[in-house]
């Protein structure tokens, strides 16, 4: 560096400043050897015991857990490569700063009985720097779970492992999701074979949705809610209206439009306008689609696009459908000339037939008003004119 | 010419109480059916919200389509009144007449002709808007009860016909709205303001601008034709049972269009009843410490042999280069640390090692019992390198 400045400038100044700088260094670099030299000679040794050297002295290789009264393992070992790869070892996070009550060996003796209530005593550290994101986290479902009890909810650290999280922006959406699998297998395994899971997870397609995609980091809310259903439409439709994205799979970007448009669309999206807190019946996508499941519409065995499968869709809210039934929804399409003629053709009947009556009849009622207009105030010519014709008129 | 004064009865009170019953489930239908074809439209939406929302908008709306359906029915059954058993002149059908009084009124507006035509008791503008009522009346009732009854609908025609019924009837309605503010309110508002619907009479002047025909007819003084009794009776007897048997289909039609279809489930499952939300993967098993060779007890009891990688492994992480005790070499155990001798060679009860690692105390670093036997017994045997 100092090199670098030297040729780029070259003033006589700099480089006595670099000289000294020079100086300095070689000097902080010797102090921690003169430390110890002086610990040695010295009968009280002045170790640092709160630099994380002290502590990975010991908690490098500590492979022993330490066993929780509830027979849970407390694993205390830091795998020194993750550590050193982590955000918190980057930006020179002290091992303290986070274990606040200890300052030295021995440590106090641990309170928590399970590994959770350990996991929620050591929460208390991380909203001291990751406020926001530990006040959205208490506002989202785990949040509220945690705050009722539930043992199973996460804490920061059943997501974060504070000891080997690297930056967000370094995780592949699969890596992402993988933390959410932890605990959510079930679903996971369901996304997995889905269209979107089969990209992500096979050929590490970044367009297509992981978990935190559609549900958030922190803000994760209840999807069970109705203020989660209406509005949901809008999470499919951020991407699937997106012509950049959609192009490149040949998708629609009408979907949302034509969906908003029809029936359930109209309802769902005047509930979520109007009364976002009160639960339609109408479908939103994942009705239709599925959650996590989704497939592909020309999926042979579930795709929407065979009739059969998008008959079974519609009885799943429309138990007493037939046959006929699914034809009534246009599947997103704005009807044409080969695609539902019928729809197409009494539109455009009415596009002819309304400016063709209206207009005639505006033909009949300007010339009315014209006549009345002339009547009333250019002097009628004193020929023929029916006299009581603008008698009355005064008249009235 | 007569008085002017007069006034010539048009509308009786049951035509009148008839247009009032049409003026409030029309502007009902009008209001919420638009508000649900432009539903995203900021008025419809504060509209919407006004009424209590879009489902309690569609049962006002269904609410005032019963109405004006049965509205509907019961002007048949009057029409066949008047026409089969009174033999009235059905004076709301156009003729060709009306096609030249139209273009006769069009001239006559232009300029080009010096007098309007003298019109019957409905001209041509009212009948035009009474078909135009009648073709609605109809395709706005097959319509709206398709889209009330969309598995009733899709159990006999193809499902498409569904949203095509829901594009006529949306178009119709704004055609139909449209008219009635171009035509109706332009003719019997806006030229000037005609009271017969709620007076039940026209003036004079009235009656010659647009029905010179029929105050013609009226100032003749032609008698109506008497109806003799018994074919009165004998046409009253065709005309109740059929005017009952029809009002009664007609009703129970409605009622049935009303209530038979469920079409939807009216609340949703939750989605996810089969698949748990929390399940937790099986961790991945902690990585074990790698198994130490057990060394021969009897000829590794030096530093060497294996004491050193006992202390190593034992110890060696608090007391290795960071000051104090070290154990990572034989001097450096020998020597000891900052509180005193931790191996007296000879002397085990002395060593420091051996206090630390006696039963009961807490020091971190602990040996086992047979580990600490081999301890003891190389201090025995002078600690030998």
């Amino acid at each position: 560096m100092k090199r670098i400045n030297l040729l780029n400038v070259g003033r006589i100044l700099l480089l006595l400043t670099a000289i000294v700088l020079c100086f300095t260094i070689v000097d902080m670099l010797n102090t921690p050897d003169k430390v110890v030299a002086q610990s040695e000679d010295d009968s009280q040794p002045k170790i640092d015991t709160t630099s994380n050297f002290y502590c990975l002295s010991c908690h490098a290789e500590a492979y022993n857990p330490v066993q929780l009264p509830s027979g849970e393992n407390l694993y205390i070992q830091i795998e020194l490569a993750d550590f050193a790869d982590s955000t918190h070892d980057r930006n020179q996070i002290g091992c303290v700063q986070c274990h606040k009550d200890i300052s030295g060996f021995p440590h106090p003796i641990k309170t928590a009985r399970t590994l959770h209530e350990y996991q929620l005593q050591r929460d208390t550290a991380c909203i001291e720097c990751h406020e926001v994101q530990a006040n959205q986290t208490k506002d989202s479902i785990h949040g509220f779970l945690l705050s009722q009890g539930e043992v199973n909810a996460p804490t920061c650290s059943n997501c974060h492992d504070p000891h080997a999280q690297p930056y967000m922006e370094e995780l592949t959406k699969t890596e992402h999701s993988e933390v959410c699998a932890n605990c959510h297998n079930g679903i996971f395994q369901e996304y997995a074979n889905s269209v979107h899971g089969e990209a992500m997870i096979n050929d590490d397609n970044q367009d297509v949705p992981g978990c935190i995609d559609c549900h958030g980091v922190h803000t994760m809310a209840d999807t069970s809610t109705a203020e989660f259903r209406n509005s949901s439409v809008y999470l499919c439709a951020d991407c699937h209206t997106n012509a950049s994205i959609m192009d490149k799979y040949g998708l629609s970007t009408q979907v949302l439009d034509t969906y908003v448009a029809d029936f359930h669309g109209t309802t769902v999206t005047l509930f979520e306008i109007t009364e976002p807190g009160q639960t339609t019946n109408k479908a939103v996508c994942y009705d239709c689609h599925g959650i996590h499941n989704i497939l592909s519409v020309n999926d042979p065995n579930k795709g929407l696009s065979v009739k059969q499968n998008m008959l079974v869709a519609c009885q799943s809210c429309h138990p007493d459908a037939t046959t006929n039934f699914p034809d009534t929804w246009l599947s997103h399409y704005i009807p044409d000339k080969d695609k539902y003629p019928i729809v197409y053709y009494v539109t455009l009947f009415y596009q002819i037939l309304i400016p063709g009556v209206l207009g005639g009849m505006a033909i009949f009622v300007l010339s009315d008003a014209y006549r009345r207009l002339r009547m009333k105030f250019i002097k009628p010519k004193p020929v023929e004119v029916p006299v009581e014709g603008e008698e009355v008129i005064k008249h009235d | 010419m007569t008085d002017h004064n007069k006034k010539y009865e048009r509308f009786n009170v049951a035509r009148r109480l008839e247009h009032i019953l049409l003026i409030l489930s029309f502007s009902t239908l009008a209001v919420t059916g638009l508000i649900q074809k432009y539903a995203l439209n900021s008025i419809s939406i504060a509209l919407i919200s006004f009424l209590g929302g879009i489902e309690t908008v569609r049962i006002i709306h269904r609410i005032a389509a019963v109405t004006f359906f049965l509205e509907g029915v019961y002007h048949f059954i009057l029409m066949a009144y008047l026409l089969y058993v009174k033999r009235k002149e059905a004076t709301m059908i156009p003729g060709i007449k009306d096609g030249f009084d139209a273009i006769n009124e069009l001239l006559y507006n232009l300029g080009l002709r010096k007098e309007g035509p003298k019109m019957p008791r409905y001209n041509y503008a009212e009948k035009m808007e009474y078909l135009a009522m009648i073709w609605g009346y109809f395709l706005m009732g097959l319509t709206g009860f398709m889209l009330w009854n969309p598995i009733l609908t899709t159990r006999i025609f193809p499902g498409e016909i569904v949203p095509a019924a829901k594009v006529a009837h949306g178009l119709e309605a704004v055609l139909a709205v449209l008219a009635i503010f171009l035509w109706h309110f332009y003719h019997v508002h806006i030229k000037k303001w005609n009271w017969s619907m709620f007076k039940g009479f026209l003036t004079h002047h009235e009656m010659v601008e647009e029905h010179g025909a029929e105050l013609e007819k009226i100032e003749k003084g032609e008698p109506e034709p008497e109806i003799d009794p018994v074919v009165y009776k004998k046409r009253m007897k065709i005309f109740t049972p059929v005017s009952i048997v029809f009002s009664v289909v007609m009703v129970s039609l409605v009622v049935f269009l009303a209530n038979y279809e469920e079409t939807a489930i009216t609340t949703i499952p939750r989605v996810y009843a089969e698949v748990d939300v929390f399940v937790p993967r099986t961790p991945t098993p902690f990585p074990t410490q790698i198994p130490s060779p057990t060394p021969d007890m009897m000829i590794a009891n030096t530093w060497d042999g294996g004491i050193d990688y006992l202390f190593e492994q034992k110890c060696g992480l608090c007391h290795g280069e960071s000051g104090g005790l070290s154990v990572k070499t034989y001097s450096g155990i020998i020597q000891g640390g900052n509180s005193g001798m931790a191996v007296i060679p000879g002397r085990p009860n002395e060593s420091l090692i051996m206090q630390n690692q006696a039963p009961g105390n807490e020091h971190p670093g602990q040996f086992t019992d047979e580990e600490l036997e081999r301890v003891r017994i190389w201090i025995i045997n002078g600690a030998r390198k």
